[in-house]
């Protein structure tokens, strides 16, 4: 289970990872409405370059982000395929059997392609910079606006990082389990399809309720601690824009002004 | 010979920054039909070390034979699930193996996972249930609604029901009242005299290991620090403190009763026989 890197932190001292997650988690959207104005290729030029240099800054490694595509894979080449299906416009470039395939299936598949990889470089970028729990620090701000109409944003904030905190526990209790169930002969491998249904059940099951049985002890210790939601709080760690944060931001805006000028050009 | 290890080693996340290394060169021979106690301090190796007793996990490098299976490090494993079904392993806090709407259908899982009818497994788990205790009025009851202790001991029916060779244990009593640990080391001691099992026994309680195994096996680093009689552990008290083990409360007495001028004899005695020679000697001096 640990060939998981989608989404993952990686700790590395940069000023990328410094910087403030609000100005990063809002430069990201910005960027990725850019990906979606119609810029053609230009504009997508400039977008890689633009994140392969925070990529760069942020000393984190071009194979790290391809390993975290891999996954995208088997979705792109089912792009592909349907796209060759249902696009019937530009020019027939070759046939196969009875079908013929046009060009536009091939650059309209080009440019969803493009944009998935730009996608995954952009997010990859804010959550291998940002600890889990500077990133709800940062939601739960973001989020403040929408109090006034009633957007629980603190307890938002509070779902996601418990939420997080509790993966890796629950990944080790997956691994206790299985290894108790093997003990007592549970085959996962192999079997009939009765038995890996029986398997799964004996996995699924004490899962449960461990989960459950964790959820509610943490329920009461968070209550005896005098934890209520609805409470004014203070902050142990106080979030702060900095000079940088600014640029970061105002880059992010030049690059979507870029964007929809070139797309009205074009 | 039942279990040898010869220069198992087991490394975790080779090849990674997080590369671990749990034991080192383990070379060890467990005695057939004996209660053996593993001690050591928490990391250092104990709990990598019994579940390769039933190939939960394997060897890195070296050799590791358990009954009639040669386990070699690097070679295709096969076979792995029928040496599961003779030796039973039972994990730290058992009871989260449950799942099973009764528990007669939980203890009897293990034995049919091995190949049993129905009928012959349901036989057996009635059997494991008698053995821990657990009469007919528990088989039709939920394992989830009862308490710690009998669910505790439901668990142990479980791997019981698979009618093992060798019985390995992770620290069976932890979380148990005292009565409920008694009781539960009364168990394995009569599986190991009774129904001649090899018991292995996970533990950090000195009081148990003294008053019911046979042999203890300290592991400290990955590597087993000593391994001897109950009996010749706990003769020099030094050496014990020394590994960082405590010894237990009978011959703490004993050695302060010889510090005080006391003539108390070698050997295990328990706590009625020493009370006898104290108040023989006390009377004599008057």
């Amino acid at each position: 289970m640990g060939n998981f890197t989608l989404g993952r932190y990686i700790p590395m001292d940069s000023p990328i990872h410094k910087m403030d997650p609000r100005a990063k988690i809002c430069a990201m959207l910005l960027v990725l409405i850019a990906v979606f104005m119609p810029a053609g290729w230009l504009g997508y030029g400039i977008i890689f370059a633009v994140v392969a240099g925070v990529i760069l800054c942020a000393k984190l490694s071009f194979r790290y982000i391809l390993k975290s595509m891999k996954p995208m894979m088997f979705m792109m080449l089912f792009l592909l395929v349907i796209n060759c299906l249902v696009m019937k416009t530009g020019t027939p470039l070759f046939t196969i059997g009875s079908f013929v395939i046009y060009s536009d299936a091939i650059t309209q598949t080009l440019y969803i392609v493009v944009r998935l990889l730009l996608m995954i470089m952009i997010t990859t970028c804010l959550t291998a910079t940002t600890k889990p729990l500077e990133m709800t620090l940062g939601i739960e701000d973001l989020l403040k606006p929408f109090e006034k109409i009633h957007v629980p944003s603190h307890e938002i904030a509070m779902l996601i990082s418990i939420a997080l905190r509790f993966i890796p526990d629950l990944i080790d209790e997956t691994t206790r389990i299985m290894k108790a169930q093997e003990s007592r002969g549970v085959d996962l491998k192999e079997g009939k399809f009765t038995e890996k249904i029986m398997a799964i059940l004996s996995l699924v099951v004490p899962l449960f309720v461990s989960a459950f049985q964790r959820a509610e002890d943490l329920a009461n210790a968070m209550e005896a601690r005098g934890y209520a939601p609805g409470e004014k709080r203070t902050r142990y760690k106080v979030l702060k824009m900095h000079k940088r944060d600014w640029i970061l931001l105002c880059g992010a805006f030049a690059l979507l002004a870029a964007m929809i000028v070139l797309a009205y050009f074009r | 010979m039942a279990i040898k290890f010869e220069k198992v080693s087991h490394v975790y996340s080779d090849g990674t920054p997080y590369r671990y290394v749990a034991l080192a060169d383990v070379d060890l021979e467990l005695t057939e039909g004996k209660m053996t106690a593993i001690i050591g301090q928490t990391g250092s190796g104990k709990s990598t070390l019994v579940q390769h007793l039933n190939a939960l996990l394997l060897p890195t490098s070296g050799k590791l034979t358990v009954l009639d299976k040669v386990i070699e490090a690097g070679k295709e494993q096969k076979g792995l699930k029928a040496l599961r079904g003779q030796v039973g392993l039972v994990f730290q806090f058992p009871e989260y193996q449950l799942f099973e709407e009764t528990v007669l259908k939980d203890v009897a899982f293990g034995p049919k996972n091995f190949g049993l009818k129905e009928e012959e497994a349901n036989e057996k788990a009635r059997q494991a249930m008698a053995m821990v205790g657990l009469g007919k009025e528990y088989e039709e009851r939920s394992p989830l609604e009862m308490s710690g202790g009998q669910k505790r001991r439901t668990a142990i029916a479980g791997i019981l029901a698979m009618d093992p060779k060798v019985l390995v244990l992770d620290e069976p009593t932890a979380g148990l009242d005292p009565a409920g640990t008694k009781s539960m080391m009364e168990l394995f001691r009569k599986l190991n005299k009774e129904y001649g099992k090899t018991v292995l026994i996970v533990t950090h309680d000195m009081e148990q290991v003294f008053a019911y195994c046979d042999e203890v096996v300290v592991v400290e680093n990955g590597k087993i620090r000593v391994h001897t009689t109950v009996e010749d552990f706990f003769r020099d008290s030094t050496e014990c403190r020394k590994m960082g083990v405590l010894p237990p409360a009978l011959i703490t007495l004993k050695e302060m009763l010889r510090d005080k001028g006391f003539k108390v004899p070698e050997g295990n005695l328990n706590i009625k026989e020493l009370a006898k020679i104290i108040a023989g000697q006390v009377k004599k001096h008057g």
